[in-house]
């Protein structure tokens, strides 16, 4: 294992580049022998690993709490969508760039009333503007489509990668292929940017700001930049991730980001592990498969997935693991992991200790 | 006169009291539990959904509006009692994030379970008086018996509560352990029991304000408090999460702002007046308007 060394903190840039192509290119592997569903699915997770990726850095390394990631999302697609939808030739990089940045700009209009904040101010604060930021775009009808969204659907399959399949559906299944290896790429890339900014100096200027903003004062940080800054990092993530799931959907609707979806974000991170890199990756994995997860506890308990149980089942899964984890595991799957392998060097070296004795 | 209360300037006014006193019952709800506990409650609203829900329902077996009122209280009362035992006392002491993302864990399974019991579908609870509007003079005044009575019920639980705090014996000890748990104990509070009653009291308070909602032209549907728990939360905020008083005049400043943003504006970015005053206020005073500044301990 040793092209993931690059994971760690102490890799240089080049290294941690590698090991991101490594992993990368396995995922992109992955997509040539999933079934085309498998694969729209892979691309809804990707997406949200983008997202998560941004809450994760903001909550876990920068310590301010955000429910309004959904929101950020939203504006991050609404940007892509209506941008394509009077320039339907740009290059996708070019929408997606749009995207990044109004998704920055709408942060940054979150962060400057917003850092001042703490703790449960701020949630609130954000979630607030989450919940403001849906009837705004229902409001403007005339731009964003009102309640039925506008048509987003610029991504066109090349046709080197049409011709590598063949057989009756060959179409559909070069989409949902060509649409998952995008997200994937998309969220290695975003992944090896994240990485690079954990590890820089900004990213332990962060953590001082997180937990000791005094001593980081006085290490000449300037404070609210510092927490503006990462407002706009996780905004810019957020607002790329939103317009990429909104690319895989094929419109930009409201309804893509109710209230629920920033409690469904929190709990993948929680549940991935806040502040680590590949808890963001796990929670992106765990979103992917998350309907089939569920209709197999449907079928494992008996529950007919058309009852009103067994349609709220997701609903009551997430809400219990992200109280359970809080409760056992406060960090998460990927903390669990960390703590294993701890566990077993620990046990190494008591071992080789008594040898000695 | 008649034509004063029925000009579009009073109409608001009224519309915007209305609803501002059950942003102020939520609002107050949160502050006694941030009170006691230090714990913003992001599931207060669904909690007190639910309760409504078990209490309304039993309209449909026979039971008169006045019992199930009293029921939904005590169920919300029984509720916030064991969620403050069950889910936030293993939390004390520890990181504030962590109580956040319980709660916010805790909304999405009170609200897919109560989907899951009684579906989506919004229903009416009749509440014994009329819906219909006043007339002065050949014209409408928007106050109806029913909004009259709302505003009524909710100042007299905002009365019972602030003398509950002031007079009784329970009162004190509930500020005595949320302003210094030690001492409190020291001195035979047993501050654990205090921290339930506040929860429960709190809970008494925000099932309140749900009854009224699902009473009203609103309906009772799973998610029907989400927007009020987020108006709610922006009144404590801009009053001052430490401030009762703060809350009351808060939920009325926030519900008076939506209804000036609805009428001349549009009805769809009423929640963004609330947010407009929320960062206006928290640009000039972060801790709300009616708290007195705290020095941070370095």
């Amino acid at each position: 294992m040793r092209w993931l060394r690059g994971l760690r903190r102490q890799e240089t840039t080049p290294t941690r580049l590698i090991s991101v192509a490594v992993l990368t290119a396995v995922a992109l592997a992955i997509t040539f022998i999933l079934p085309p569903v498998a694969n729209s699915q892979l691309a809804g997770g990707a997406a949200i690993t983008i997202v998560i990726l941004g809450l994760s850095w903001l909550i876990g390394w920068s310590g301010q709490i955000s429910l309004g990631n959904s929101g950020f999302m939203a504006v991050g697609a609404y940007a892509a969508g209506i941008w394509a939808h009077h320039h339907a030739t740009t290059p996708l990089i070019f929408t997606f760039a749009l995207a990044t940045v109004v998704g920055g700009l709408s942060g940054l209009v979150v962060a400057i009333p917003s850092t001042r904040l703490r703790g449960p101010y701020l949630a609130g604060m954000t979630l607030a503007f989450s919940a403001a930021i849906t009837p705004l775009a229902q409001n403007f009808s005339s731009v964003t489509g009102g309640e039925g969204g506008i048509f987003f659907n610029t991504l066109t399959t090349p046709g080197w990668f049409q011709h590598l399949f063949s057989g009756v559906d060959a179409t559909i299944n070069a989409n949902a292929q060509w649409t998952a290896d995008l997200a994937v790429m998309t969220a290695g890339v975003t992944f090896f940017i994240m990485a690079n900014l954990f590890h820089s100096r900004t990213g332990r200027a962060m953590r001082l700001v997180r937990d000791n903003d005094v001593a980081a004062e006085l290490m000449g940080v300037n404070l609210s930049r510092t927490r503006t800054f990462a407002f706009v990092v996780a905004a810019s993530f957020a607002g790329l991730g939103g317009a990429l799931f909104s690319l895989i959907n094929a419109t930009v609707r409201p309804e893509t980001f109710p209230l629920t979806l920033s409690i469904t974000l929190l709990t993948l991170m929680v549940l991935g592990g806040i502040g680590t890199l590949s808890g963001a990756v796990i929670g992106g994995i765990v979103y992917s498969f998350s309907t089939n997860l569920v209709s197999h506890i449907n079928s494992l308990t008996g529950v007919n997935p058309a009852s009103n149980l067994g349609a709220n089942m997701q609903g009551i899964i997430f809400g219990v693991l992200l109280i359970l984890t809080m409760l056992f595991a406060p960090r998460g799957i990927a903390g669990l992991g960390i703590k294993a392998v701890n566990l077993r060097h620990s046990r190494a070296v008591l071992a080789s200790d008594e040898n000695v004795n | 006169m008649s034509s004063f209360l029925t000009s579009s300037f009073m109409s608001n006014i009224f519309g915007g009291l209305a609803q501002g006193v059950i942003y102020s019952l939520v609002a107050l709800s949160l502050v006694i539990i941030w009170q006691s506990t230090h714990v913003l409650n992001f599931a207060q609203g669904a909690m007190a959904m639910f309760a409504t829900y078990v209490g309304m329902t039993q309209i449909d077996r026979g039971l008169s509006y006045w019992w199930c009122v009293i029921l939904s209280v005590v169920v919300g009362m029984a509720f916030g009692g064991i969620t403050e035992r069950v889910l936030i006392r293993p939390l004390y002491g520890k990181p504030e994030i962590n109580p956040i993302v319980v709660m916010v864990g805790f909304l999405g399974v009170i609200e897919a379970v109560t989907t899951a019991i009684w579906t989506s579908t919004s229903r009416n609870i009749a509440a014994p008086f009329s819906q219909i509007y006043f007339k002065a003079g050949g014209k409408l005044v928007l106050l109806s018996p029913f909004i009259i009575f709302q505003i009524i019920l909710a100042v007299v639980i905002m009365m019972l509560v602030a003398a509950l705090f002031r007079f009784t014996r329970l009162g004190l000890q509930l500020r005595a352990s949320a302003l210094a748990p030690e001492v409190a104990r020291l001195l035979g509070v047993r501050v654990n029991r205090m921290l339930t009653i506040g929860w429960m009291l709190s809970a008494g308070v925000g099932s309140i304000a749900a009854v009224i909602l699902a009473s009203g032209s609103f309906g009772l549907f799973p998610t029907n408090m989400d927007g009020v728990f987020v108006a709610g939360f922006i009144a404590a905020a801009v009053g001052g999460l430490d401030s009762p008083v703060g809350a009351i005049a808060g939920g009325l400043i926030i519900g008076l702002t939506e209804q000036f943003v609805l009428a001349y504006w549009s009805p769809s970015v009423a929640p963004l007046g609330g947010m407009i005053v929320l960062v206006a206020v928290l640009m000039i005073r972060p801790h709300g308007i009616f708290t007195r500044s705290v020095s941070r301990r370095v």
